[in-house]
């Protein structure tokens, strides 16, 4: 008889019972790192990235170049955008290894919330996510751009390293964000196509390449269409 | 003896399948809900109805204190049957984790999202030394990308998908009931009076506005209302109910 009676002291409580309540500024996989490093040896990327939500998707802008304390150039091929969603893509703008952890863990949300509910998640709440990562862990170092297409058509977002979530028809993150915004105010239009946004990224980038220090080595351009996201790497020569 | 004592044994812990495979006080839990007056939910093409059998024991009890139809979000409501502590329980987890949902992702959560959720936290409850399950079944209803949604959660932690349904006593009936008279396309009035009209039809056809609790969520608005008194007056008053009929 006392074989069944484990665990039916009245007076003991339930042995593992928690209350299954999600944390929302935490990922539900896996932790967020913790903070405090030694700034100078981490490799930055310096960065512009632009992004320019049109009619039929949004076009997003990222030069190649990744540097250490923005005085020399680590990396002459880095690859700034990464596809988070089936039609999403994140830039990496700041600390490299903060925002590569942070994609990890926001791809993996994006396919958790899949799978339990069967449709994918819309790209403001995975900007709300993002920006509930950025705040709630440590201070990542990033700056980056979210651009996607939902039922509700094209998104660009920015969020920032506090965790500020903004949404916009065209947005510019990294050092050279001045130069990239001096061009993108002449040369953007509300209804370029994505064609056209193509050259006004590939121009806004280019600026930016020019004059800071920290962008440069060519560009990834990348298309997110309700067909999905398609990254190509370019030298400024080949687009403008 | 033996065998009844063994039998007891599989009885008590709830975390022990006895040797047929059943466990015991999940079942028990099942009984439970069948004790509670009953609550129903109908899925109609421009919303949800939920009602409950809310029929006070003395004229000195407060009718608001019988708590058996729940708002959880703008969007979504319980009816819940059986042991109404257990149902608080479970309602203020429903709640919270609709919150949850919100600032995760600034989105209201689907009807089916915080029904599993709501599963799995009773499930939990079938699996763990020391506990006890909930002496509860729930309808959750409300209104997901622009669509009514209905699901039952029972003892055992299982979802499931209904366009019409009840819980607790007179479960058989009402379903049965609900069998003969749904109808693909009903709108949101005809649901309420398929729900007056079954809640009637297990009180020997009688009822009045002061025995049901009746809320909606329409696909409009999408968002959970209570029906006062005089509106549920008006909609017996319609299907010759209120007084002696039939």
């Amino acid at each position: 008889m006392n074989d069944f009676n484990h665990g039916m002291d009245p007076t003991s409580g339930p042995e593992s019972l928690d209350d299954a309540l999600q944390n929302p500024y935490e990922p539900e996989l896996g932790s967020l790192p913790a903070s405090n490093r030694d700034e100078e040896s981490v490799n930055k990327t310096g960065t512009t990235t632009v992004g320019i939500a049109t009619e039929n998707g949004v076009v997003i802008g990222t030069d190649r170049r990744a540097s250490l304390g923005g005085r020399f150039v680590s990396n002459k091929n880095v690859q700034k955008v990464e596809q988070i969603h089936p039609t999403g893509a994140l830039t990496l703008v700041g600390s490299v290894g903060g925002a590569q952890s942070f994609i990890r863990s926001l791809r993996a949300e994006v396919n958790l919330y899949e799978a339990r509910r069967g449709e994918d998640i819309s790209i403001p709440a995975l900007a709300t996510l993002a920006g509930n990562f950025a705040r709630g862990g440590p201070f990542f170092a990033i700056n980056p751009i979210l651009g996607g297409v939902d039922e509700d058509g094209s998104h660009v977002f920015s969020i920032d390293p506090a965790g500020g979530v903004m949404e916009d028809d065209y947005t510019v993150t990294g050092s050279g964000l001045t130069v990239a915004y001096g061009t993108l105010e002449s040369l953007y239009e509300d209804d370029l196509t994505i064609e056209e946004a193509r050259t006004v990224a590939a121009e806004a980038v280019n600026a930016a390449a020019e004059r800071d220090t920290g962008s440069g080595n060519g560009i990834h351009i990348t298309e997110v269409t309700d067909e999905g996201v398609e990254i190509e790497a370019y030298e400024f020569d080949d687009l403008l | 003896m033996q065998g009844n004592a063994q039998q007891q044994a599989y009885d008590r812990g709830i975390t022990i399948f006895s040797p047929d495979g059943r466990l015991y006080q999940v079942e028990y839990a099942r009984e439970a809900v069948k004790r509670g007056t009953a609550s129903v939910g109908i899925r109609t093409a421009d919303g949800v109805v939920l009602a409950a059998d809310t029929r006070v024991r003395s004229p000195l009890l407060e009718r608001d204190s019988v708590e058996k139809l729940h708002k959880v979000d703008d969007h979504i409501g319980i009816a819940s049957a059986g042991h109404v502590a257990d149902a608080r329980q479970l309602i203020d987890f429903a709640r919270r984790n609709a919150q949850v949902n919100q600032l995760r992702y600034e989105e209201p959560i689907g009807v089916e999202s915080l029904t599993k959720d709501i599963t799995d936290q009773i499930q939990q409850y079938t699996q763990t030394g020391g506990a006890r399950p909930f002496g509860v079944a729930l309808i959750v209803g409300g209104i997901e990308n622009g669509e009514p949604r209905l699901f039952e959660t029972d003892p055992s932690g299982t979802p499931y998908e209904w366009k019409a349904l009840a819980v607790g006593g007179g479960r058989e009936d009402l379903i049965d009931f609900f069998e003969e008279e749904y109808e693909e396309g009903l709108d949101l009035d005809a649901g309420i009076d398929l729900a007056l009209r079954g809640i009637a039809e297990i009180n020997d056809g009688d009822l009045d506005a002061e025995g049901v609790t009746l809320g909606t969520v329409d696909v409009e608005t999408e968002r959970f209302r209570r029906h006062d008194d005089d509106e549920i007056e008006t909609y017996l008053s319609e299907i010759d109910l209120g007084g002696d009929d039939e």
